[in-house]
């Protein structure tokens, strides 16, 4: 218990403090939003790295692995995937174009105040869309890791992070970023091997990889439930709970009272629904007929991670902090070999989870599984070491996401909302209303974090994608490259794709289309298949529908022209 | 003096800046050249990724393959895709930027 304590608040310390020191940079309100553009390659890939492994890749990927199998991985696919689309597409001209902020962008290119307030709509929705998983995957491991109340991890991320937003502005927040990928990196990558040596490979590769269910372990399994819980049983098998020994039949569901729960050795591990019951090498397969396996879904998952990827805005802020569009590219294909490195690691913990920790298959609680495993896989102080490791990774994910977006939704209200009409107002007057946005703008998802316990972590992610991947994919792609587009067009896009997707989404939840059990689930569960060749559509139509905008020289002139070419134009609107 | 004589004395670069037609003519060719090699690295990611989900559906002897213990499919989804990414990356990273150097030399040297 007191090493893990001692990780988390070094690691909590270490933030405050870079933090701390990077505000005595922030001078200027350039540097408060951008950083002074002044970062290199390498420290700017490690902030966009750091900011963008979020829960859902330290946790929530080795998670799902362990939950339904090697499908799982391709939203780590995905994850990466996206930085090549942003790279192909976006990071140059978007740097070039020299604006601060995503609804700078819209209305610089399509001269339209209503696309403004549009954009800006959509960058608050996604941003907390996608607070609200990370608060909540903090409340888990607070409460997994000192078992303390899910509130308590929610309320200390949410202080945590507001202050060092507050206090820091983004100069300060580049450095906590960078310093927080290579904590994450090491917390994942550091353990991952470390267990690899210590258990001399894959142990139980049946279970795995070959013919068995997961299995009690021989001195038998004993879990302990928060709550009554409803389990299938594969096989049939004795029970001993709470009130006393009891019978299951092969495919019987049983629901458990709170309390122990001990199974015997070798007895078949129960499965709570949306856990599917499969051998190792039906796990192990990366395609299936039918659920998260489905090649639909896998397709329309693949779509909205590496189009949504450029339209988080919390990270295409960071392309602003490069000086000039090679650099832009340069800082992305840095970002992909980081990743490259970061995804090699969640699928040991899904593998070896499933291998070692049958009891959080039963439990439902797969999603702490990188936080477990350690110590249930080498007992001791090795494990607790390890173990204190993950941990500190893992609260460094929460904090380096949380503050990313909370610095979005800061920078967007106080310089787009509060800001209107006020662009000669002092900086002091703006930081005030940085830090009083920063706090109500953690304030909002924090108390829906609260609410929404019971809503799975990836799939809360996966929403923010869509919802990114159908409104400003399509505004950047179409608005970067083809001249032709209108602001009617680009508006009446945005409008189809973002309202299309969540639509889908909320149908999805009605109707409790997570089982996915069809081709109409995958895609209420993950629209994105759906609704972004619509969004295309609806812009490329809806502008050849109004006049052809006028005199949009200037605009593709600082899209594209490279830099360097001595036009005094250019340089003063990059600068 | 005749509109031709002006226009063979004005360089590419004032062109650009005053957004004549020939300078938009310019920037619109880069801008193509831009995107075809854009849609070409968006080819090879497609080709690389969209196929391997069918590859799996319909060639599922596949996981038959072991290596180091672990099914094919399994390791082809974990691992190589993402040093691909880079190197896919860094592939047009270069050529992106040659593009852009040969129109800095089109506008500086006539």
């Amino acid at each position: 218990m007191i090493i893990p304590i001692v990780a988390v608040a070094a690691v909590t310390l270490a933030t405050v403090g870079i933090g701390a020191w990077g505000v005595r940079f922030a001078r200027t309100t350039s540097d408060l939003y951008v950083a002074s553009r002044a970062m290199s390659p390498w420290w700017n890939a490690a902030a966009v790295s750091g900011e963008y492994l979020s829960a859902a890749s330290f946790l929530g990927i080795a998670g799902l692995m362990m939950q339904i199998g090697v499908p799982a991985l391709w939203q780590a696919v995905g994850f990466a995937a996206g930085y090549l689309a942003l790279l192909l597409f976006v990071a140059a001209p978007l740097r070039r174009f020299g604006s601060y902020t995503l609804p700078d962008f819209a209305e610089g290119r399509l001269a339209s105040r209503q696309l403004r307030n549009l954009a800006v709509a959509a960058v608050l929705g996604i941003d907390t869309f996608y607070l609200i998983p990370q608060l909540k995957g903090a409340g888990i491991a607070f409460s997994e890791v000192f078992g303390a109340p899910y509130a308590v991890g929610i309320v200390v991320v949410a202080i945590v992070v507001t202050l060092y937003v507050a206090l820091g502005g983004m100069r300060g927040v580049t450095y906590v970023q960078a310093f927080q990928f290579w904590v994450k990196t090491v917390a994942i990558a550091v353990p991952a091997i470390a267990l690899l040596i210590y258990l001399g490979g894959i142990p139980n590769r049946a279970t795995v990889f070959g013919h068995e269910l997961p299995r009690a372990p021989a001195s038998g399994l004993v879990v302990s439930l928060a709550r009554s819980q409803t389990v299938r049983f594969p096989e049939a098998t004795t029970f001993v709970t709470s009130q006393g020994v009891g019978h299951a039949r092969a495919g019987e569901s049983v629901t458990l009272p709170p309390g122990r729960v001990a199974l015997p050795p070798g007895a078949a591990v129960p499965l709570p629904p949306g856990t599917p019951s499969q051998s190792g090498r039906e796990w192990a397969r990366p395609v299936r007929s039918e659920g998260e396996g489905a090649p639909l879904f896998i397709y329309s998952l693949l779509l909205a991670t590496f189009l949504g990827t450029m339209g988080l805005p919390h990270i295409l802020i960071r392309f602003y902090t490069n000086p000039d569009g090679p650099a832009a590219r340069g800082t992305t294909v840095r970002v992909l070999a980081l990743l490259a490195m970061f995804y090699l690691f969640p699928p040991v913990y899904g593998t070896l989870g499933r291998a070692l920790a049958p009891g959080l298959l039963m439990t439902g609680q797969t999603d702490s599984v990188v936080l477990q495993l350690p110590s249930l896989a080498w007992p001791g102080v090795g494990g607790q070491v390890l173990g204190a490791l993950v941990a500190a990774g893992a609260f460094a994910a929460f904090m380096s996401t949380s503050s990313g977006l909370l610095i979005s939704i800061a920078g967007t209200v106080s310089y787009d909302v509060w800001g209107r009409g006020a662009r000669g107002v002092g900086l002091t007057v703006r930081r005030r209303r940085f830090r009083i946005v920063a706090a109500v703008g953690m304030a909002v998802p924090a108390v829906v974090a609260l609410a929404v316990r019971s809503v799975d972590i990836s799939i809360l992610v996966g929403w923010a994608f869509a919802l990114a991947a159908s409104t400003f994919c399509p505004l950047f792609v179409l608005g970067i490259w083809w001249p032709r587009l209108t602001a009617r067009g680009a508006a009446l896009g945005m409008v189809a794709g973002g309202a299309v997707a969540i639509g889908a989404i909320t149908a999805g939840v009605i109707v409790g289309a997570q089982a996915l059990t069809g081709p109409l689930d995958s895609i209420l569960t993950q629209p994105a298949i759906v609704s972004v060749p619509l969004a295309f559509a609806a812009m490329i139509v809806g502008s050849l529908a109004t006049a052809a905008p006028a005199d949009i020289g200037a605009q593709m002139l600082a899209l594209h022209a490279p830099e360097g070419l001595g036009l005094e134009v250019l340089d003063q609107a990059r600068a | 003096m005749s509109d031709t004589a002006a226009a063979a004395r004005r360089t590419p670069r004032d062109e650009l800046a005053e957004e004549t037609a020939h300078g938009q003519l310019y920037l619109t060719r880069l801008r193509r050249a831009q995107l075809e090699l854009s849609l070409l690295g968006l080819l090879a990611f497609g080709g690389l990724v969209g196929s391997l989900p069918l590859l799996f559906v319909l060639v599922p002897s596949l996981e038959h393959i072991h290596v180091f213990g672990i099914p094919l499919p399994a390791v082809l989804v974990a691992v190589p895709l993402f040093p691909m990414f880079v190197a896919i990356g860094a592939i047009y990273h270069r050529r992106a930027d040659a593009l852009d150097e040969s129109f800095r030399d089109l506008i500086r040297d006539e």
